[in-house]
């Protein structure tokens, strides 16, 4: 793989009891690339990305950050160790992730949401905090819903504020699973154009999307899983304009159908 | 048969400091209780199998047998171990135990009612496992416990009336023993029990107010209107007090 990797997946199996969800899986996304994953329902796409974020635990393979590996320790010599708590959340906090679910905390506002982890986990001076949360909730465009309630947000705004509170971590990578499956249709197009806006800045970004024209507009590189395995990969016109495999030409059809 | 409430005003000042213990006596309990059961909970949800399988025979034990046996288990056993203890803190080591038992239970059932989604955003942003509880967990497992959790309040608030048999007089013990010399056990026991419905319709005022503490939707309406009101001071509005 190669040395400016800023993450990577090196030959990743997870099996949930007899259930393979991956099988064998490399990934190596450079500085700034963005990344979109296609492919069936089951395919192992969020199971790849939960897997980079260590919230599922790989039942083999390796996950590396910019070069160090996550959830475990390596020494000179010696096998590595599992990572501690405190440890694994060091370098969750430089890994940001965004859940098809938004899974926003429903006890704190919009705003508080963001601030969390600026307080909580980078350590921020109040002041410092609040100033960094605006910035964020402006780059996605909910400067009017700082104390608004989860409740009382749509679910295209929750969306918004959860990336919004992944991002203000500043991290190296931003993990997108699924981020508009669970949206009404008419709300999908403003969180992708909040995606788009960030990619655009020059992020490293992984984004398992059932979007097949956002994919073709944003991507640098997509990959095509089934069966948790990757493929196929390539430039999105390589891709969706001269599909190689006979599974991923099927795939095509069956979505553009 | 006559029946002559009047008497009752001469013992007024007695009901009320056998209140007093009662109320002490519940409160000290439950809130040891309280603490331990929580830790308990915690345990009973770790990933660790020996803490997993302790909590659960102490849940197991002290559920599982009456709090009367507690009391005078601990009453009688404790000059075995070469401690004399007095019945008050007897009765308040036996229902603290008690406590922490139901409290486990119910404290689990809220955290483990919180979503699963929940802790993993908090994971993803790089919380420890220690603010993970405080900051998102508990803050959401509370509005789930808090009404089993009270019940459970009020529940120990009768049942201190236990601690009568090993002589603690608390409200019930003392009813009996100004009974047992006026010979007007109605009138006395009817005191008694205005008392005790005081004392948990306090409680159950308690309950209604943490309920619409932690009721965060209507906190976000009512942050909602304030919004609308201040919308011609935009300097002040937003997340000040976050």
């Amino acid at each position: 793989m190669t040395a400016s990797a800023m993450i990577e997946a090196l030959d990743v199996h997870k099996r949930f009891g007899n259930v393979t969800a991956l099988n064998g899986v490399s990934l190596s996304v450079a500085r700034g690339q963005v990344v979109c994953i296609i492919g069936p329902s089951g395919s192992g796409k969020s199971t790849l990305l939960r897997c980079m974020h260590f919230l599922d635990e790989p039942t083999q393979g390796v996950i590396r950050l910019d070069g160090k590996r996550v959830g475990y320790l390596e020494r000179d010599n010696k096998s590595p160790r599992r990572m501690r708590g405190s440890q694994l959340a060091a370098i969750r906090a430089q890994i940001g992730m965004v859940f098809q679910l938004f899974y926003l905390w429903p006890h704190m506002t919009a705003f508080e949401n963001v601030i969390l982890g600026l307080r909580d986990v980078r350590g921020l001076p109040r002041a410092e905090a609040l100033r960094l949360g605006r910035e964020f909730m402006h780059k996605v465009d909910l400067d009017d819903k700082l104390e608004a309630y989860p409740e009382h947000l749509s679910g295209g705004q929750r969306q918004r504020v959860a990336i919004a509170r992944a991002l203000a971590m500043q991290p190296k990578v931003m993990l997108f699973d699924e981020p508009t499956s669970a949206l009404d249709p008419e709300l999908v197009g403003e969180v992708l154009r909040v995606i788009e806006k960030i990619a655009s800045e020059g992020i490293t970004m992984v984004i398992a999307t059932h979007e097949m024209s956002f994919a073709r507009k944003v991507a640098d590189v997509v990959v095509f899983m089934d069966q948790g395995q990757i493929v196929e990969t390539g430039s999105p016109v390589g891709i969706f304009d001269a599909p190689q495999s006979e599974r991923l030409q099927r795939f095509l059809d069956k979505v553009s159908a | 048969m006559d029946l002559d409430f009047s008497i009752v005003w001469n013992y007024v000042p007695v009901l009320l400091k056998a209140a007093g213990v009662t109320i002490i006596l519940t409160v000290l309990s439950q809130s040891i209780g309280t603490v331990a059961g929580l830790f308990l909970a915690l345990g009973r949800v770790s990933r660790f199998k020996v803490l997993r399988v302790a909590v659960w025979m102490y849940v197991w034990i002290f559920r599982g047998t009456p709090v009367l046996l507690h009391l005078f288990f601990i009453y009688y056993a404790a000059p075995l171990f070469g401690v004399t203890l007095e019945a008050f803190p007897a009765a308040v080591i036996a229902f603290s135990l008690s406590s922490a038992a139901y409290n486990c239970e119910i404290i689990r059932s809220g955290l483990q009612a919180v979503h699963r989604g929940q802790v993993e955003a908090a994971q993803a942003i790089g919380l420890t496992y220690p603010k993970i509880i405080r900051r998102i967990v508990l803050p959401q497992a509370m509005r789930i416990v808090i009404p089993p959790y009270m019940s459970n309040f009020i529940t120990a608030t009768k049942n201190s009336s236990l601690a009568s048999v090993i002589t603690v007089q608390e409200l019930m013990l003392t009813a009996q023993l100004i009974y047992n010399s006026t010979y007007r056990a109605i009138e006395i026991l009817t005191a008694a029990g205005v008392i005790y419905l005081i004392l948990t319709t306090c409680l159950t005022g308690i309950q209604l107010y943490l309920e619409h503490r932690t009721a965060w939707e209507l906190r976000g309406l009512s942050a909602g209107k304030r919004r609308r009101l201040e919308l011609n001071a935009p300097g002040k509005r937003m997340g000040d007090q976050a």
